[in-house]
């Protein structure tokens, strides 16, 4: 689409110019920004849908009223799109940008990768130190949402964002609450708390945040 | 409309298609760059037409045009540079003197 304007249109009026400006702005802002709501939503849905699964195929729960690896496979599904959809998102709104938003971006993006990738090495090594299987789902849950929260805080932090920094908090309470939930009952923290959490703040984001950088 | 721009309002920036360029810059957060092909992308120009534009901002000192090379291809970058931010901040303000009318606060520049 070519939207030239004649060569040196001179002639708008203050009005038209200060109309042109949030028009632009807008219009830029969508494109180089990356709207969260979608990504959070997504996350809330993986969280409560796929945690949710877990808790009803969990033997030891009230079910069990659907076969683990189906529940498994529902939340590996989830989770590989709500991993994906920031990336694919990120990496479009930041096509042809340098500088150091792209920096402090990747570094973030990247944290998330470490953060869960040391989680995962450390939990695998403590449970061949011969952990029960109910502690091992306690430590995975509580440790995955001790991890999530930390990131928000940062995220609040690097983006002076006091909602994003709220979520943290709420995250790290989850966490703590998830440990002494016990199994399976440590699920459906995850599900309710985690995927509330999420999608809660897409909820609040949505209302609150448009226009918003 | 006549062609002469209003008064006090920055002729530079003051046309349609320079006041898009510089608002798409001013948007990105502060000391980021852009390729050409993308900002080109952002507002729907045609290269000829954006260069023209470019132009006219880097003579004023608005824009930073630096060339470089990305896996052995070159990479044009374009940023706003600090008198440029200024210029804009003071060109927005000279509108909402405009808008505000005469008399407002008595010193229109």
């Amino acid at each position: 689409m070519e939207r030239d304007a004649p060569d040196d249109d001179t002639g708008m009026s203050p009005e038209a110019s200060m109309e042109l400006i949030a028009r632009e702005r807008r219009h830029v802002g969508k494109r180089l920004g990356v709207n969260p709501a979608p990504i959070f939503t997504l996350w809330g849905v993986a969280f409560l849908v796929g945690w949710g699964a877990c808790y009803l195929a969990a033997p030891q729960g009230p079910g069990p009223f659907l076969p683990v690896w189906t529940a498994i496979a529902i939340l590996v599904v989830l989770y590989a799109a709500a991993i994906a959809l920031p990336i694919v998102v990120g990496v479009r709104a930041g096509r042809g940008v340098r500088g150091p938003s792209r920096l402090t971006g990747a570094m973030y993006g990247w944290a998330w990768a470490f953060g869960f990738g040391a989680l995962a090495v450390i939990n695998a090594g403590l449970y061949r130190q011969g952990m029960s299987e109910e502690t091992v789902s306690l430590l995975w849950s509580g440790t995955a949402l001790l991890v999530t929260g930390l990131m928000y805080l940062a995220g609040g932090m690097l983006w002076r964002d006091l909602s994003q920094y709220a979520l943290g908090v709420w995250m790290l309470v989850a966490a703590a609450g998830s440990v002494f939930a016990g199994m399976p009952g440590d699920f459906l923290v995850l599900s309710l708390a985690g995927g509330g959490g999420f999608l809660l703040w897409a909820g609040f984001w949505a209302v609150t945040g448009r226009g918003r950088r | 409309m006549s062609d002469e721009p209003l008064p006090g309002l920055d002729p530079v920036i003051h046309a349609q298609a320079r006041l898009r360029v510089t608002v798409a810059l001013a948007t990105l957060p502060d000391h980021d760059r852009i390729t050409f092909p993308r900002l080109r992308a952002l507002l729907g120009m045609t290269a000829g037409n954006l260069s023209t534009h470019l132009r006219k901002l880097d003579e004023a000192g608005y824009v930073a045009i630096t060339k470089a090379y990305e896996r052995r291809s070159p990479v044009t970058y374009v940023a706003l540079t600090e008198t440029g931010r200024r210029a804009f901040t003071d060109y927005q303000a000279a509108l909402r003197d405009l808008l505000a009318g005469p008399g407002a606060n008595g010193d229109t520049p």
